[in-house]
């Protein structure tokens, strides 16, 4: 940021210097819109995946969540729908967040991790825990948060990687960033794409009609218009194709397409005192599913989001306070679903006070009104305790909701019907979370607990319709443990980062385990640089997994191994080049996510990095 | 070495003692599986397969899964149904477009039947040949067809173009009856087809026939459940008896328009069918529907009756084990209730 102190003191004259350093700690706040992360979260365990992170596991979000995070992602077979597990709730209780913005489905009420493109990000950061006051529904195990990070520098950057491996997979990554004090830009392009016809090992079979290519553009904008006011423009768009593949037992030849767009305008008025924005976001959704991709016939459902937004924060000695007014319309349709709109006026509170260096506390409140059914108030509240500069205890507690999709509430179609009685999906939360920071490595342990109410789940009638209804009642709780190193001998440097999560998600009336919420779930990243080479060893654990509601059925427990070598070029004509060679599940291990949908086998990857 | 020896003599008594009983029984049995009760179960929906379940004629023994013990394979994805020959079963995989062809007593696999199927639903047996319904392409309402096996090689011969959603299939001497259930939407027909495969008539009945059953005089009952109210067009649930001779529709009894029955069993006297979660039972001569419930406050799934006795299956919440309930027809009880697979939805006696 000092460069943008220099342009902004020598735009403006070094007479107004001061004013302008205020108005520049701001910036450095309200470049980012997703402001509540830096702002509002220091009671929260928050995990930032930077870029290097990013790079390892190429691919969609699901490749990189699963490695580096406590989070249990099912998959549908490889780069097919899949919808996450954080801390054992559901798919529609894990937010993702796109520049602050809730972008889950208005159809499914979750977000599909195979179909946002994880490498265009410069950074994603994971906000373990409730976050319904902040972010809305479905922030219930935690939330998802993809930033587009503006970069007003005097620098044209560009990154282009190519990639090619087994199955024919492609991939394919560009991005430019170019900036002068006043004006940032950035561009990216991403195609990752396979014919994914991996060999189902102790079978003859093969991943047959599992073929998808997706395709994601990103653009950012930002432009100062004054020392005190900033205008952003955020977009982004996904193009998926995909052949949804088989199982080991049924054959399959549909496909399904989906676009979805996001973009976001935001304009921003700061002082040292005050930061208020005003946003407009629209996002849209749509999907054809065609049953036979040989035949026309395809059924389809699309949704609109229009979102307006005001947000006002204010600064008054150690306190913080933000008030936050939205109003957002959503119109859903679909081959199955009645044509209906949703309107919601949401009012927010965030206090934060921090009375002395060492402790922060903060108080959340948020009530929606809807027009098709009753949302809960909820409320959060934290408390983070700096005892010295290595030991931190944070606390939090909350109440946090799901509310019924559009599916849930107007589905009709054959055989399955809507419920317009439904009620939001509520949960209580806790959590304690510990973090020790040392020169070379740190440790946290976080323990939580969740109480959800009224879980929706589709049954069938006594007719034998399908329909949800608020039925279940389930109890999670469990322990997270990181650890993190950096060690250095001269020219050689070793990184390591593991997790382990212990996961309880007991239905309380059946008093069993949740299906597909692993008890045990372990990964671990070493990493290793000499000069110009680097490499790195990545494993994942995962404990068996129940796939019956009674647990009389199970998945096994499954290791799967990664393993890289990177090589650094010379530089040429300043162009930064990088060679590396990737192999997944390197023992070649045969193992299922989803039962009957074996998980490819080992595969290799090649790819070439110019940075210039 | 004397261990082993001991061990060889010890299989060796067995084997003769095995034999031995053999040579007494008068009758040799035809396999592990004959005299019970066969359940065939869905399994879950979208990843996985079906199995079917065995349960001694005394209900005292029950396995699960027999297919998959004796050939250490899968059925394939829903198991929609089985049909039987003198001395093989066709199980039916719907979502896997298959049929295994295994010998009804042992459960040993003969063959599969890929070619020519397309969402296949129900088998019979008729005039030396097997007859399948089949959805088609559940986006093409015109496509829907009953494929004709050949018994000796066990493929599909050949196909009868029928009328949209043909599900339960039954014969009578020559004459083949499917019910037109609609499939993913709704029909009201009944196709009769004769032994050189022609449809030689399409009767109209109720919308949406679910069920079909012979009484002793050969009358044909068919169960229809009426439209559901999804379809923003709900009828009433009815129930037709067709004379087979003329094949006309001789009796309608209309249920009430928001009853929608399913389920149709006969025990020789008494058609039985359910109704939100209850059963009556009805003389075949009778000229108004039963009033009373014999049975109330089950979660019926499927539902048999032989030899006074009523037997239905739960499927729970159609992701764990469901259960086979047996109850005494005249005295009401439980007398029985049995684990078997996920979403069992077929009893068969064997």
């Amino acid at each position: 940021m000092k460069f943008t102190v220099f342009i902004l003191s020598a735009f403006f004259g070094v007479g107004i210097l001061s004013a302008q350093r205020d108005s520049v700690i701001v910036l450095n706040e309200v470049i980012l819109s997703d402001s509540k992360l830096s702002q509002f979260a220091e009671g929260r365990k928050l995990t930032i995946l930077k870029d290097s992170v990013l790079q390892v596991n190429k691919g969609m979000l699901t490749d990189n969540l699963k490695f580096t995070t406590p989070i249990y992602f099912r998959q549908n077979g490889y780069g097919m729908v899949s919808s996450a597990s954080f801390r054992g709730t559901s798919a529609q209780q894990t937010a993702v967040v796109w520049n602050g913005i809730n972008i889950n489905s208005q159809l499914t009420g979750q977000t599909d991790f195979n179909t946002v493109m994880a490498q265009n990000y410069d950074a994603i950061q994971i906000r373990s825990g409730g976050g319904s006051t902040q972010y809305g529904t479905g922030a219930v195990g935690g939330s998802i948060h993809l930033n587009d990070q503006l970069h007003f520098e005097n620098e044209f950057e560009n990154d282009l990687r190519i990639g090619y491996g087994s199955f024919e997979t492609r991939n394919l990554h560009y991005k430019s960033k170019w900036g002068t004090g006043k004006t940032a830009y950035s561009i990216g392009l991403g195609h990752f794409g396979s014919e994914n016809n991996f060999k189902y090992l102790g079978t003859n079979q093969r991943n047959e009609n599992g073929a998808f290519t997706n395709q994601n553009l990103d653009f950012a904008f930002g432009q100062l218009l004054s020392d005190t006011h900033i205008i952003k423009f955020f977009h982004n768009t996904f193009l998926g194709n995909r052949d949804f593949s088989g199982t080991l037992t049924a054959p399959s030849n549909d496909t399904y397409r989906d676009l979805n767009t996001r973009s976001l305008l935001e304009l921003t008025n700061f002082k040292k005192k005050y930061v208020q924005r005003v946003k407009m976001a629209y996002l849209s959704e749509r999907f054809r599913y065609y049953a036979n991709k040989e035949s026309d016939a395809f059924s389809f459902g699309k949704s609109g989001s229009f979102l307006l937004n005001y947000d006002y924060l204010y600064r008054f000695k150690k306190w913080k306070f933000n008030g936050i007014i939205e109003a957002n319309n959503v119109k859903a349709e679909g081959s199955s679903i009645l044509a209906e709109r949703r309107n919601r006026v949401g009012a927010i509170v965030l206090i934060s006070h921090a009375p002395s260096e060492k402790l922060v506390y903060e108080l959340d409140l948020r009530q929606d009104w809807v027009n098709d059914f009753n949302s809960p108030v909820v409320f959060s509240t934290d408390f983070k305790y700096q005892a010295s500069e290595k030991y931190a205890l944070k606390f939090n507690a909350s109440r946090n909701y799901r509310i019924p999709t559009f599916n849930d509430l107007y589905w009709d179609g054959p055989g399955a019907t809507g419920n317009l009685d439904l009620t939001p999906e509520t949960a209580l939360q806790a959590e304690i979370g510990q973090t020790l920071q040392l020169k070379k490595g740190s440790f946290s342990l976080n323990g939580f607990y969740i109480a959800t109410q009224d879980l929706i789940q589709w049954r069938p009638d006594i007719s034998g319709t399908w329909s949800p209804n608020n039925i279940a009642d389930v109890t999670q709780y469990g322990l997270e443990f990181e650890t993190e190193f950096n060690k250095n001998f001269g020219a050689h440097q070793v990184q390591m980062k593991s997790i382990y999560a212990y996961t309880k998600a007991i239905d309380n009336q059946s008093n069993t385990q949740l299906i597909y919420v692993p008890l045990h779930k372990l990964t671990a990243t070493i990493a290793y640089h000499y000069k110009k080479w680097s490499s790195f060893f990545q494993g994942l654990h995962n404990g068996n997994v129940y796939t019956t509601t009674d647990n009389s059925q199970d998945l096994s427990d499954y290791l799967v191994l990664n393993a890289g070598l990177t090589y650094k070029l010379p530089d040429k004509y300043g162009i930064q080049t990088q060679l590396q060679l990737v192999a997944n599940n390197v023992t070649n291990t045969n193992y299922q996510n989803v039962a009957f949908r074996p998980m490819p086998n080992r595969n290799v990857n090649l790819n070439i990095n110019f940075k210039f | 070495m004397n261990q082993s020896r001991v061990g060889v003599l010890i299989i060796l008594s067995l084997i003769v003692v095995a034999c031995s009983k053999e040579d007494v029984d008068p009758k040799e049995p035809l396999g592990a599986y004959e005299n019970g009760i066969l359940i065939s179960n869905e399994g879950p929906f979208q990843n996985g397969t079906g199995t079917v379940s065995f349960i001694s004629e005394d209900l005292e023994m029950v396995e699960n899964a027999i297919y998959n013990a004796v050939n250490n394979e899968d059925l394939g994805n829903i198991v929609q149904s089985i049909g039987f020959t003198d001395s093989k079963a066709y199980v039916i995989a719907n979502n896997s477009n298959k049929i295994t062809v295994v010998n009804r007593y042992t459960f040993k696999k003969e063959t599969i039947i890929e070619t020519g199927l397309s969402n296949p639903r129900y088998f019979v047996s008729a005039n030396g040949k097997g007859y399948v319904t089949n959805w088609g392409d559940t986006a093409d309402d015109t496509d829907d067809f009953v494929a004709v096996i050949n018994l000796t090689t066990n493929t599909v011969e050949s196909s009868i173009a029928v009328e949209l959603g043909p599900e339960e299939i039954v014969a009578q001497s020559n004459d083949i009856y499917v019910a037109h259930e609609g499939a993913f939407g709704q029909n009201n027909k009944v196709s009769v087809i004769d032994n050189t495969d022609a449809v030689t008539s399409v009767i109209t009945v109720g919308d949406v026939p679910n069920a079909l059953q012979f009484d002793a005089t050969g009358n044909l009952w068919v169960l229809s459940g009426g439209k559901p109210s999804f379809t923003g067009e709900e009828t009433a649930g009815s129930l037709s008896r067709i004379n087979t001779a003329t094949n006309e529709v001789v009796a309608q009894f209309d249920f009430q328009s928001t009853e929608h029955p399913n389920h149709l069993s006969y025990d020789g006297t008494n058609v039985y069918y359910s109704l939100a979660g209850a059963v009556y039972s009805m003389s075949t001569s009778a000229l108004e529907l039963p009033t009373e419930a014999s049975f109330e406050g089950l979660n019926i799934y499927a539902m048999a009756i032989k030899d006074g006795k009523l037997y239905t299956t739960d499927a729970g919440d159609f992701a764990s084990i469901g259960n086979l309930s047996i109850y005494d027809l005249n005295t009401k009880e439980e007398l029985k209730a049995i684990a078997v697979g996920i979403i069992p939805g077929g009893i068969y006696f064997n």
